[in-house]
């Protein structure tokens, strides 16, 4: 089974497992390196330690929201493109040679 | 199937579990980022030496903290209803059985073309070969064909039943005297089990559903040969 052999997958506070969900990985790494970025720098710059603190948990909040737009919407499209291939690699099979076809009609359209 | 310890869904074998899976996903990042929020206030709040009881109004605040939570939940809410009437679309069964609950075994009929039914009851521990699953394996499986959209009609005999495939994403209520509908398409041969959903006595936990999804050719093999 699935997840068994490698042994349990990892969960962020006991439910995100960043192993196996897709966009879930990536944005976390994102916006955990945008926390430190923004939380860090907005230290050096003021050196309060506790407004630094929220601007990292904020930065890490929009950093992961923006990651995760982006990805969910690019596995949206890949999904979509997923699918139209393979209705079209079924339907080649299906209707190769018959009246059906179209690359037979696109043939017949150019000749 | 299910493996033990198992925190998560099983694979998908059907759409519409496909798509409950993605929304699920989508779901959980949002109550992962909430979560994380929430933490983080309240670890806020319980590291603060600062006190204030003079706060009339926060019409800003307020304002976000209202807003901000509906816009959430049309986030969730709009593939969530997506997914629900995507479950009820007509799909032109092609095959139709019905499962009918009992006391404690389901029972199959296939009555499309021919009258061919059967029971269908749990392998006792004692009795399973090596390699059989524990309170999951039937004497007779539910076999059907792969790729096709069937309709499954279910009821029950006497007490409320439930009849559930997780891999599938069906869980359908059998109740005495009603006939509840849904519809089943596996993209993939393979043995898919499930148990009874509904609390219906004694042995409840032991009357699980097999179904062995199978090309048409051996499905019309093996429906030829029970008649």
């Amino acid at each position: 089974p699935g997840e068994s052999g490698k042994g349990k997958p990892f969960k962020l506070l006991g439910i995100l497992d960043v192993e196996n969900d897709p966009c879930a990985r990536d944005p976390v790494l994102h916006g955990s390196l945008g926390s430190a970025v923004a939380g860090l720098g907005y230290f050096l710059l003021t050196s309060r330690i506790r407004r630094s603190c929220d601007v990292g948990v904020g930065g890490f909040i929009v950093v992961t929201l923006g990651c995760w737009f982006h990805c969910r919407y690019n596995y949206a499209k890949e999904r979509i493109q997923q699918r139209i291939a393979r209705e079209g690699m079924k339907n080649k099979i299906l209707y190769e040679s018959t009246s059906l076809d179209p690359e037979r009609k696109q043939t017949n359209s150019s000749s | 199937m299910a493996y033990p310890y198992q925190l998560g869904f099983q694979d998908a074998t059907s759409p519409v579990m496909e798509e409950l899976l993605h929304f699920h996903d989508h779901t959980l990042m949002i109550v992962f980022l909430i979560s994380t929020l929430v933490l983080y206030l309240i670890s806020l709040m319980l590291s603060t030496k600062l006190t204030h009881t003079n706060t009339m109004d926060a019409q800003e605040i307020e304002t976000i903290w209202t807003v901000l939570p509906a816009i959430i939940l049309i986030m969730i809410a709009l593939p969530s209803l997506r997914i629900l009437y995507m479950m009820d679309e007509m799909n032109n069964p092609l095959l139709t059985v019905k499962t009918m609950g009992h006391q404690w075994y389901w029972s199959y009929e296939y009555t499309d073309y021919e009258e061919l039914n059967f029971d269908s009851y749990m392998i006792p521990t004692t009795e399973l070969k090596p390699g059989e699953l524990r309170l999951l394996e039937v004497d007779n499986r539910l076999i059907l064909p792969m790729e096709t959209p069937i309709r499954m009609l279910i009821s029950s005999e006497d007490v409320l039943h439930s009849w559930a495939v997780p891999s599938l994403g069906l869980k359908t209520d059998a109740i005495p005297g009603r006939l509840n509908q849904t519809t089943l398409m596996s993209l993939r041969p393979g043995l898919f089990y499930g148990q009874c959903s509904e609390i219906c006595g004694s042995n409840h936990s032991f009357m699980p559903i097999v179904l062995e999804m199978v090309p048409l050719k051996s499905f019309e093999s093996w429906s030829s040969s029970m008649l």
